[in-house]
């Protein structure tokens, strides 16, 4: 029993040691191999990235010798940190040093690993060394079976950029139950003006979504010479396209645009007028001036909220439309209009007139101040007429509010 | 004559890398600095032509090194190109009212950095 015993604490000290001993010798192997890679990378990078800065044509020449196993491998670690750094002719030398070294042909065999992880290590590898030819290979690894492949394929196509790239990506706005739709478009937006043709071309044969899609972008990106475009989508039978081209022309902020897209402003839906008026408002038209008076009286409080907004971002001659819809016949018109030149500060400037200026600024403020008291909506007022540091206009408004309000 | 010398001020060890051996590869004589504080204490220490400053960095950022910069009597007018990812219209304004004589966005294109860095070099050198 007890030489059972001890045979048994023997084994077990023994598995112990040499489970010790492979831990220490496996990170004595690491750290050796990483200085090892340090030293072998001082000595390697500086002659990298003089070859990137001058105009020599072969990388292996710069080297002075054939890279071993382990020197390409360092190689590579050198060329992805620059390569993604930089832009112009020394990111363009870089990728020809990676195609020169063989790098690119292993991330392209990599591709077609049965590995998924070396699929998706290949496809990141292939965006940061910009290499074009990859466009291909990548677009079929959007139908990759492993999401993690597909996502690093998209970012490695939006990083290469192009409109050959940007192709191949928006056919990925179609599949939502494969893709995040949301990312795809970010990638898409991140390639900016390069993507907006691509985007437009394959418009009319996206899902709903797909198309959604494509208007956020155009709206995120904001090339003008799209906008004749988004006027076309406001016909479509969809109120969703109609709102969001609302939205994207107002993103782009055409003000040659802006006739034809007051007429959205009378929409059957409610989410396009709304949407309507906020872009008119970012477009800062003063012939858009009416119809966003109209929309204060519409039924619903987003399209009346969006255009005092916009009245007030047209700038004197919107604050002075939202003036005269303080006495307007509609109710919902008359207390956008007041709260909007309130929120502005004109109703505290109106105020101000009462003590200074000529005659008629006062008797003009007075007036005006009269119909904002006649509207009912006095909270403000009845403020100014307490804490107004001139005491003039403190009295003149106490005589203008009804008794019963001053409290 | 002696060859300019330029500080290069990034805590990215790569970035920094890259544009010490661009100026070299130029004939600037180029010292690396991995902070703001550590930058500053070698603005105190040398001559130097210029420095080209990453925006942002732990402790002291570029805006900081740029305001201690100006700030100091001694080294006041010494030219500063900003380097930062941030391409908002407002960073690049903002680095250029607070003094920086120049601003450049990441992943930068290493030949046009190169030109206006000459650019700032010859400016100062007609001034004195």
């Amino acid at each position: 029993m007890e030489q059972i015993l001890i045979w048994t604490i023997l084994a077990i000290s023994g598995v112990f040691l040499v489970m010790t001993i492979l831990i220490i010798a496996n990170k004595a192997w690491r750290e050796t191999q990483a200085a090892m890679r340090a030293r072998r990378r001082k000595e390697l990078e500086p002659k990298i990235l003089s070859w990137a800065h001058g105009d020599a044509k072969s990388v292996r020449d710069a080297l002075a010798e054939t890279p071993s196993s382990f020197d390409k491998s360092v190689l590579e670690q050198i060329l992805l940190d620059h390569i993604q750094r930089v832009r112009g002719i020394e990111r363009d030398r870089l990728g020809r040093a990676m195609e020169q070294l063989h790098l690119i042909d292993g991330y392209l065999a990599g591709l077609e690993s049965r590995r998924w992880w070396r699929r998706a290590e290949s496809a990141e590898k292939l965006g940061l060394a910009a290499c074009k030819r990859a466009v291909q290979p990548l677009a079929q690894a959007l139908d990759d079976e492993m999401p993690e492949v597909r996502l690093r394929a998209a970012k490695a196509l939006g990083r290469l950029g192009g409109e050959a790239s940007a192709r191949k990506l928006v056919h990925a706005l179609n599949e939502p139950t494969r893709w995040s739709t949301i990312r795809i478009a970010d990638i898409l937006i991140g390639m900016g003006h390069q993507s907006i043709d691509a985007v437009i071309e394959s418009f009319p044969g996206l899902s709903h979504d797909g198309q959604l899609a494509v208007l956020d972008i155009v709206g995120q990106v904001r090339p003008v010479s799209a906008s004749p475009w988004l006027l076309k989508r406001l016909e479509s039978e969809s109120s969703d396209i109609r709102a969001r081209a609302c939205h994207a022309l107002g993103s782009i902020g055409d003000p040659n645009m802006a006739i034809e897209l007051s007429a959205a402003i009378n929409d059957r839906e409610w989410p396009v007028r709304a949407m309507a008026a906020k872009a008119l408002g970012r477009m800062r038209v003063a012939e858009a001036i009416p119809k966003l008076a109209n929309a204060l009286r519409d039924e619903e409080w987003w399209v009346r909220h969006n255009a005092a907004l916009a009245l007030r971002s047209i700038g004197p001659r919107g604050i002075e439309a939202l003036e005269n819809l303080v006495a307007d016949g509609d109710a919902f018109a008359r207390e956008q209009a007041i709260l909007m030149l309130e929120e502005s500060g004109r109703l505290d400037e109106r105020a101000g007139e009462l003590a200074q200026g000529g005659s008629t600024v006062r008797t003009a403020a007075k007036a005006f101040l009269e119909r904002v008291v006649a509207a009912g909506t006095t909270e403000r007022l009845r403020v100014l007429s307490r804490e107004h540091p001139l005491a003039e206009v403190r009295h003149e408004l106490l005589a203008l509010l009804p008794e019963k309000s001053i409290s | 004559m002696a060859s300019e010398q330029i500080l290069v001020v990034d805590d990215d060890a790569v970035t920094a890398r890259f544009i010490a051996s661009l100026l070299r590869e130029h004939s600037y004589d180029v010292l690396v600095a991995e902070d703001g504080a550590n930058a500053l204490e070698l603005v105190g220490r040398h001559e130097l032509a210029m420095v080209v400053c990453d925006l942002v960095m732990p402790y002291r950022d570029g805006y900081s090194v740029l305001r201690a910069i100006r700030q100091n009597e001694k080294y006041h007018d010494l030219p500063v190109l900003l380097l930062s990812m941030r391409d908002r219209e407002e960073d690049v304004v903002k680095g250029l009212e607070e003094g920086a004589d120049d601003y450049v966005i990441k992943p930068f294109n290493a030949r046009e950095l190169l030109a206006r860095i000459r650019k700032i070099l010859n400016r100062k050198r007609r001034v004195t």
